[in-house]
């Protein structure tokens, strides 16, 4: 191997930060209230004395989904594949590398700060932890009412009813009103949570994790609450977690991430069927199955996920997986549709001539 | 989870049916409390941050009530009389020269010594300042002194007389007058009224007009008025008269002067003069070689009174002795005299009005008085008003910066949170107990007006103690800001004020208030030290810290410690006081410590 020159190096490192925002532009579809196309969230690597970038944590790295009205779409993945960086850059809480996001066929990336803070109420998110997620010196009316007074949703005197009754649709007490976050239990919590994002009388709400805090019996509750109150509002929910029975239970789609890229998304019925990624099927194998009897083929995937700032070369799981063939190593995968509405972005469905 | 049978539950009670008594309800059952109800019921069940509280409470009612109750001014001086021995009057022999002047002249200082010399040389002529003088002898310490003018020269040659006048104006006569003594060898002769003196030269004569300038005398006029004072031709008349009757032993005269018929009697040395009106004769003056002067500029010191004196001394004095003078209205008054060599001093008692410095505790001034006699117990009192008042002026004025450059270092972050947090380090490696000696100092030199020195004060411990709160808000701030309850407030769209001032900086309050309050008591110490030092409160302002001043002085820190130990425990008290209300607060606002 010739030696590099600084020049080529630097060159090179040049070349790697360019982050590229290479796509085919949506056409909308009113059918889907959201819409992602490519979407990269990277976040920088500051090193040194002058705090230069010298790489990028690659959380979100081009995933493209689309999801209907009035459905729910699990987004699965094992912890730090970057799901909820995926949540949050759609709702542009963080803001995008590159890449497409439609909401209602808008970009959400055009609009202004103020045009944003208008269209916010739309768009809610329901945080994973439901103690770090209320302000510890609120009372419960304020954290719920403050953004339905900033928003004027509802008439000044009708104020007061409208709280009691999201409470009440939440499952809260409406003497709850005064109480501070303190005197309230996970469960509680979460559904104040909740109920700070109905409040706002939105179309489509991100729930990040809604669940992963609380003990089982509670995770239910909730659970089925939002499901009753998809039923009576009309929501769509992107339903962030890695309990894959959990999102069995509620999803109508579902998508698999593995370090920043979406690897499989399909109908739910589709992907439990048939799932197709070998990072699904491993994922799949490890649901728990109430029956001691049975047995299950478990598929072992060995060693840790990469770093996500230096991801491997050509399809990012073949450090990890079972049927790595030796293009996997050089060659990146492109999507494909296998079945209608069910993609998979791996090099084994590559002679698949179907759909 | 079955919602409908929930639901009908909250039905029921809404429709306000009766609820089973067993039931565990919670609007029953748990008292709501805020945080904030929460902090304060914790903050009084540690009886540690009460008795902190009870101090502070303490030192605010006896510093702002006390003041205002209490009678004294912050720098009212307080006196007292004191009976003291002091110096009246002295009484000298007088061996120099009084010189009265003729109506209208002047007999300059250095002519005056001049003229000492040239007596004591016996010389009857001197000049001084280009100005000729001569001196006529009368009698042993006796002289008169003329101002003299050169008006001829006579010169005789081959026995002709020739004289040659300076003043054209005299006549013929004149200069016969002249050559008449010239030829009796006349020293001194007069011509029209006036005198002229002859004096002998190598080969002529000169001749001079004279004009009486003075009366030299040993002799004092002693005069029963302070308004009469002595005139040249009552002078030159008494002399003369006084020396006549000394020489032949009569013991009176009448003479008159300017038309008022005087008596002189004279006896040894000192004589008595006596104005005579229709032959009744009343006390005019009297003449002696004692001078009795009081030391007071205003004080006329009466005839008798000296004659009291004199006649004690021509006695003799030995040692102190005490005597007894009635004045004028008949009210007997004590003096000392005592010799002291050629001198007596005369002493009274007097009524002194003295300043009451380190008066012990007493009834009016229930602590004492300090060095300068003001009251102890009311300059605490303003010295505590104005500790506590730079303490809170400095935090909150320090407070302010913090929060803000706090604050936008920990909310905007990257380069201005860099800028600031350099600049707090910047701040925090300036060592601050120099820099403030060396602007007291520099202070000093301007003259600083004490109460504007005040507040340049405050605003240096302010600017010096900004940087502790600025890297606390933003090290809150930031931790604060990746809250996810932070990230809700944009996820639900408020506005930026909005989240700043109800969710920001509601929760870096509680760590505030303790730093804060701990502070406080840090700013109160540190303006005791430069109080006390001398550069931070001055005089006549009231500071604990410089009341205590007073121990630089031993002799007072031994003595007087009712002086300086009241402002010292004042000081401990109020800043035990805070740092008890600061661990109080802080074990308080803190949701682990169960109390």
């Amino acid at each position: 191997m010739t030696e590099k020159s600084k020049r080529q190096i630097a060159a090179e490192t040049k070349e790697r930060l360019v982050i590229e925002d290479n796509y085919i532009p949506l056409v909308h579809d009113d059918k889907y209230i959201l819409e992602v196309n490519a979407l990269k969230k990277y976040f920088p690597i500051k090193d040194g004395l002058l705090q230069r970038v010298t790489g990028h944590i690659k959380a979100v790295d081009g995933i493209s989904f689309k999801i209907e009205r009035g459905t729910t779409m699990g987004l699965v993945g094992e912890s730090g594949c970057g799901k909820t960086t995926a949540g949050r850059t759609i709702l542009r809480l963080t803001e995008k590398s590159a890449g497409q996001v439609l909401f209602n066929g808008k970009e959400v990336y055009d609009y202004t700060k103020k045009e944003l803070q208008a269209i916010r109420p739309q768009m809610q998110i329901i945080f994973q932890d439901p103690f770090s997620s209320l302000s510890p010196r609120l009372p419960i009316r304020e954290i719920i009412g403050e953004a339905v007074r900033e928003h004027e949703i509802v008439p000044r005197n009708e104020f007061n009813d409208y709280i009691n009754d999201i409470m009440e649709n939440c499952g809260l007490q409406p003497y709850h009103r005064d109480r501070y976050p303190h005197e309230f239990s996970g469960g509680q919590r979460q559904r104040i949570c909740i109920a700070r994002a109905l409040a706002l009388n939105p179309d489509f709400v991100v729930c990040d994790e809604p669940v992963s805090a609380l003990d089982v019996s509670v995770q239910a509750q909730i659970i089925n609450l939002l499901m009753d109150l998809q039923d009576k509002f009309k929501l769509t929910y992107l339903f962030i977690s890695h309990d894959l029975s959990v999102v069995e239970h509620i999803s109508d789609t579902i998508g698999v991430m593995y370090l920043g890229d979406l690897v499989e998304f399909g109908r739910k019925e589709d992907i439990f069927r048939m799932p197709l990624h070998p990072y699904t099927k491993a994922l799949f194998s490890a649901i728990p199955v109430p029956d001691p009897t049975a047995k299950i083929n478990r598929i072992l995937i060995e060693g840790s996920m990469p770093s996500p700032a230096n991801p491997p070369k050509g399809c990012k799981f073949h450090t990890r997986c079972q049927s790595c063939m030796e293009m996997c190593k050089t060659v990146v995968p492109v999507q494909k549709e296998i079945e209608p509405g069910h993609y998979v972005v791996c090099h084994l469905y590559n002679d698949y001539e179907g759909a | 989870m079955n919602r409908k049978n929930k639901n009908n539950i909250h039905m029921e009670d809404r429709q306000g049916k009766p609820v089973d008594s067993m039931a565990l309800d919670d609007e029953k059952r748990i008292k709501i409390l805020s945080p904030g109800l929460l902090v304060f019921k914790r903050f009084i069940r540690n009886k540690l941050a009460i008795t902190g509280a009870i101090f502070i409470l303490a030192m605010f009612i006896f510093s702002y009530f006390g003041g205002w109750l209490m009678p004294y001014r912050e720098d009212e001086v307080f006196t007292k009389y004191v009976d003291m021995s002091k110096v009246y009057a002295a009484v000298s022999e007088n061996t120099e020269y009084k010189f009265i002047t003729t109506d209208n002249t002047e007999f300059p200082m250095i002519a005056r010594s001049q003229f000492v010399l040239a007596s004591n040389n016996d010389r009857n002529l001197f000049e001084s300042q280009g100005v000729s003088y001569s001196i006529e002898k009368l009698a042993d310490e006796l002289f008169v002194v003329f101002n003299t003018r050169e008006v001829a020269v006579v010169s005789i040659i081959l026995g002709n007389t020739n004289v040659a006048l300076s003043d054209p104006s005299m006549g013929p006569s004149f200069i016969e007058r002249l050559e008449e003594a010239v030829d009796a060898g006349e020293e001194t002769f007069t011509y029209n009224d006036k005198k002229y003196l002859l004096v002998q030269g190598k080969k002529n004569y000169l001749a001079y007009e004279l004009e009486p300038l003075a009366l030299a005398t040993l002799n004092r006029y002693d005069f029963i008025s302070a308004d009469i004072s002595v005139s040249y031709d009552f002078a030159f008349a008494m002399e003369l008269a006084m020396h006549e009757l000394m020489e032949t032993g009569e013991k009176s005269r009448l003479i008159t002067v300017g038309g008022v018929e005087y008596e002189m009697e004279v006896e040894e040395e000192k004589a008595s003069i006596y104005l005579r009106n229709n032959g009744d004769r009343t006390l005019y003056a009297n003449i002696s070689r004692y001078l009795v002067e009081s030391i007071y500029q205003d004080v006329f010191i009466s005839i008798d009174f000296k004659d009291q004196v004199k006649a004690m001394m021509s006695e003799g004095v030995e040692g102190v002795q005490d005597f007894v003078y009635v004045n004028i209205d008949g009210e007997e008054e004590e003096y000392t005299i005592e010799r002291n060599n050629t001198e007596w001093v005369i002493r009274w008692i007097e009524d002194t009005l003295v300043i009451k410095a380190y008066d012990p505790p007493s009834k009016e001034h229930i602590m004492g008085t300090d060095g300068n006699g003001m009251d102890i117990l009311t300059r605490l009192m303003y010295g505590g008003r104005i500790s506590l008042m730079i303490g809170f002026i400095v935090v909150v004025i320090e407070t302010m910066i913090g929060i803000i450059l706090g604050g936008i270092a920990g909310y905007f972050g990257k380069w201005v949170d860099n800028l600031i947090m350099r600049i707090v380090d910047t701040f925090n490696s300036i060592p601050s107990l120099p820099i403030i000696i060396i602007i007291g100092a520099m202070m000093d030199a301007q003259r600083v007006d004490p109460k504007i020195r005040m507040i340049y004060l405050m605003f240096i411990l302010a600017f010096l103690g900004w940087p502790g709160i600025a890297r606390m808000v933003r090290g809150q701030i930031l931790s604060l800001r990746e809250q996810e309850f932070m990230i809700a407030t944009e996820a639900t769209g408020l506005s930026v004020s909005k989240r700043i001032f109800k969710h920001l900086v509601p929760n870096v309050i509680p760590q505030l208030i303790v730093i804060s309050t701990l502070s406080l008591g840090g700013v109160i110490l540190t303006e005791s030290v430069l109080s006390f030092l001398g550069l931070g409160v001055k005089f006549p302002f009231a500071s604990w810290g410089n009341i205590i001043n007073a121990v630089s002085n031993v002799h007072v820190m031994t003595n007087y410690l009712f002086v300086w130990i009241p402002a010292g425990f004042c000081i401990l008290i109020t800043v035990l006081g805070f740092n008890f209300i600061g661990d109080g607060l802080r074990d308080a606002f803190d949701p682990k410590m169960k109390r």
